[in-house]
């Protein structure tokens, strides 16, 4: 880098040892060194931790010196001030604990040879070579370092979620507690990806010495352009939380994003993924309102969109199609690809100025390379801008079967917004409220509503729009479900079982869609996406509700594409019913839970972690008892907070998954929750799946659950009974 | 967040000399690519003061300020922290000598 002599000093600027007097070299109060220290931290890590990492050969070791350098800047700068060349104390003092333990290690295993060999010659021994080509790690090539830290960080052998840690906190300087705070994580959860990350990293085989070869970097450089985009995405479009855009990440990736382009300066993917981001982050202030609420593309304000960053995500990408062009032929890559769809946004002065037809194909070149649902979906709405609303929505409409897309709430906004321009005001309406309820983020679901209500407004509902074909008026399927599912006459488990089917239905087909317009197609359409990997007893017992709420509604016909699936007979177990719980006995108390109640429970050190945990997991994700039961250790999925239940997921809120984590200890499969006791032999279920292949335990029963909670709960109860686990999902 | 770094001469500054310009170059060129560095320029010392009062406008020939204060370059930096930019103030320092910067937070654009 030929900014270094200048920018750190270099040799001229000899960093001060440590202990020694140090003059402050500004007048820093010692609230502010931590600050101080940190701020340091993140410009230098990389480089730092590189060298380090060099000169040790591992990079457990490297991030250990990395911290120890920063307490000891922490204990002194505090007395001394701070130093004229904070980096490169830093460094020294790193580079300088480095070779100490090196000598260690290798006095070490001295002494181990010296002890062998006297014990078996009894001869003295010649003192040893010294460390000295050890060094201080100057005469290596620094951005080959970090370009070697970043590979490394961003290994294929890591899963995901440990090379975003990794990644974050040896080259952008993040402490695990900022990770955590970014990532919406704890920092258990953070540490132990760090840790398990550097474990993984121990057992790679990499060659220190070298610059890494040019194939290598060719090879390699997607895993790491990959990480930082997922950085990014995670700070620009935060998926879950208050907020909507977390800024300090999107500048970390910025960052990671443009180091990479320097270090690996002939990649054109790497200066178009930094393209892409400088026009993401450029409208980063027209992005949301003044609510924190999101603003569509079509309605910022572009006089917002920041000229500087615009002109710098230009810039990358002229450089990005100037190797394509000479050093680098070939055809564009995914990152070009979108670069260049937002510089086709960037240079529209407005939205209708918007060259539509350019963006649709190039959406439609990068779904050849990137075939995944959410690039079809941005398709759909660009082909909706460039040929109308109703191609977006034919080609939107193919998207509807994806089992991936059956829970994410962009498919029915992008849905809602091309039927709100066919003026199919109901449906639109119906599928805003439909992608509110699917949607994690606060802000978001908040703008969707009012969508909705808009819509409302503008045609009140029983209008006109409300009214079938004959002219009577429309019932909602949301209204008949819930008029159904009030019916007498049915025992709890019944109106459970029925209220699951009811309530999938609803999320796919919109609370609010006509009773009257839904067709046996949409129907089946849900049915295969929420059952279709079910148990076929699962299936048909769906398909007995839809049967009955259709007979009821009088509308038959619409269980017709949904048949009957053969049953495995060994698979149709008799259910039990416990003395006291589901059956007989007394009824347990309807009264509500105060929220304060439970949360004392949930902390309640006496009960065991696991019924802790559950009543935790129902509660936050108002799943059903018997999903979150049926919930095995390989479903989890903890980067995301949820667990796959069937086609869908299971989620909970951030702060549970350290506990998740906690409860599936060390198992790879098996049911999550365990029964405390080996089951009697007489017991052991007859399917193996209900068995703990670690433990040997069985898989904890509804009633059994049921029981504990009730146990737990009836000093609270004022009928002393106890209450049911459903108030957990219910009483939310 | 952004913060505009306003470099001031005082008496004691020392006349920019070759050693100066190379590595303040390279200082610039470092900070660009990172991206930190968005906007830069020394400020010629003469200039126009424009004041308005009510619907008068009056225009003035500079220069206006006294020559040991007055802003001799700026730079507009994009950074975590106010520690950070307080950390670059200090590279920059450290290339120019004597002198004073002033750090004040952008809002907008």
């Amino acid at each position: 880098m030929s900014g270094e002599s200048g920018a750190r000093g270099g040799k001229a600027a000899a960093p001060t040892p440590p202990g020694a007097a140090t003059p402050p070299g500004t007048e820093v109060h010692t609230t502010d060194v931590h600050a101080a220290v940190s701020a340091v931290w993140r410009l230098e890590s990389a480089r730092i931790v590189a060298a380090l990492v060099r000169i040790v050969r591992d990079v457990g070791a490297a991030e250990e010196l990395a911290q120890d350098a920063m307490v000891a800047a922490l204990e002194q700068w505090p007395a001394t001030g701070v130093p004229n060349n904070p980096a490169a104390w830093l460094t020294t003092i790193a580079k300088r604990r480095a070779v100490d333990r090196i000598r260690r290690e290798q006095r070490e295993e001295r002494k181990q040879a010296e002890l062998a060999r006297e014990r078996d010659r009894g001869e003295p021994v010649q003192p040893a070579d010294e460390v000295g080509e050890v060094g201080d790690g100057d005469a290596g090539d620094e951005s080959a370092d970090v370009l070697r830290l970043l590979l490394l960080t961003c290994h294929p052998a890591l899963p995901p979620q440990a090379r975003i840690a990794l990644t974050l906190r040896l080259l952008a300087g993040l402490t695990p507690d900022e990770i955590a705070r970014a990532l919406l994580l704890d920092t258990t959860t953070v540490t132990r990806r760090i840790a398990d990350g550097k474990r993984i990293l121990a057992h790679q085989r990499v060659d220190f010495s070298a610059a890494p070869a040019a194939e290598e970097v060719s090879e390699r450089i997607g895993a790491a352009l990959e990480v930082v985009y997922l950085v990014f995405n995670e700070g620009y479009a935060a998926t879950s939380g208050e907020d909507l855009i977390r800024p300090e990440l999107c500048l970390t990736a910025l960052r990671l994003g443009r180091l990479l382009a320097r270090l690996a300066p002939r990649e054109p993917e790497a200066h178009a993924l930094v393209a892409l981001m400088e026009l993401q982050a450029s409208r980063q202030a027209a992005r949301t309102g003044p609510d924190g609420e999101p603003v569509q593309l079509h309605e910022q304000n572009r006089g917002r969109w920041d000229p500087l960053l615009i002109r710098r995500g230009f810039e990358a990408m002229l450089r990005a199609r100037d190797l394509l062009a000479g050093d680098r032929p070939g055809p564009p890559g995914p990152y070009l690809l979108q670069a260049a769809i937002a510089v086709c946004h960037a240079q529209a002065r407005t939205d209708e100025d918007t060259d539509w037809t350019q963006i649709a194909a190039l959406y439609q070149a990068l779904s050849h390379l990137l075939p995944t649902p959410v690039v079809q979906l941005n398709r759909a709405v660009a082909v909706g801008r460039a040929e109308g609303p109703q191609a977006g929505l034919d080609l939107l409409d193919s998207l509807r079967l994806d089992p991936t897309l059956q829970d994410y709430h962009l498919l029915p906004s992008v849905r809602a917004d091309l039927l709100q321009r066919l003026g199919r005001t109901t449906e639109a309406r119906s599928e805003f409220r439909r992608a509110a309820g699917l949607t994690r983020n606060d802000a978001e679901r908040a703008f969707l509503l009012r969508r909705a209500e808009a819509l409302s407004r503008t045609e009140p509902r029983g209008g006109a729009d409300a009214q079938g074909g004959d002219g009577s008026i429309g019932r909602q399927l949301g209204q008949a479900a819930d008029e159904f599912l009030a019916g007498t006459g049915w025992g709890a488990a019944t109106r459970r079982s029925y209220a699951q089917t009811m309530h999938r239905l609803c999320a796919g087909l919109g609370a609010t869609a006509p009773l009257d317009e839904v067709t046996a197609d949409q129907v089946a359409r849900v049915f295969r996406a929420a059952w279709g990997a079910a148990a076929p007893a699962t299936w048909n017992r769906h398909r007995a509700t839809l049967r009955s709420f259709a007979a009821w509604a009088g509308q038959d016909a619409l269980a017709d594409a949904v048949p009957r699936r053969a049953t495995d007979a060994a698979r149709v177990a008799a259910p039990t019913s416990a003395p006291g719980t589901l059956g007989g006995g007394r009824a347990p108390s309807q009264a509500a839970l105060p929220r304060e109640v439970l949360r004392s429970l949930l902390r309640d050190p006496a009960i065991p972690a696991r019924d802790r945990l559950l009543w935790r997991v129902l509660h936050e994700s108002g799943a059903t008892v018997t999903a979150v039961l049926a919930l095995n250790v390989q479903d989890v999925d903890l980067p995301h907070d949820r667990a796959r239940s069937g086609r869908s997921f299971i989620c909970w809120r951030p702060a549970t998954t350290s506990h998740v984590a906690q409860l599936a200890g060390g198992r790879t499969s098996g049911p999550l929750f365990l029964s405390a006791r080996r089951p009697a032999p007489a017991r052991t279920p007859a399917d193996a799946a209900d068995l703990c292949p670690q433990t040997g335990r069985r898989r904890l029963s509804y009633e059994r659950a049921e029981y504990q909670f009730k146990q737990a709960t009836r000093q609270l109860d004022p009928a002393g009974v106890g209450f049911t686990l459903r108030l957990l999902r219910t009483g939310r | 967040m952004r913060y505009l770094m306003t470099a001031l001469t005082t008496e004691t500054t020392p006349a920019p000399d070759e050693k100066l310009f190379v590595e303040m170059a390279a200082f610039v060129e470092e900070m660009t690519a990172a991206g930190i560095l968005l906007a830069t320029g020394g400020l010629a010392p003469q200039g126009v003061r424009v004041v308005s009062h009510g619907d008068e406008l009056t225009v003035t020939d500079g220069p206006f300020t006294e020559a040991r204060e007055a802003v001799a370059g700026f730079a507009l930096v994009e950074v975590a922290s106010q520690e950070e930019a307080i950390e670059l103030a200090r590279r920059f320092r450290r290339i120019v000598g004597d002198g004073e910067s002033v750090l004040q937070q952008v809002f907008g654009p």
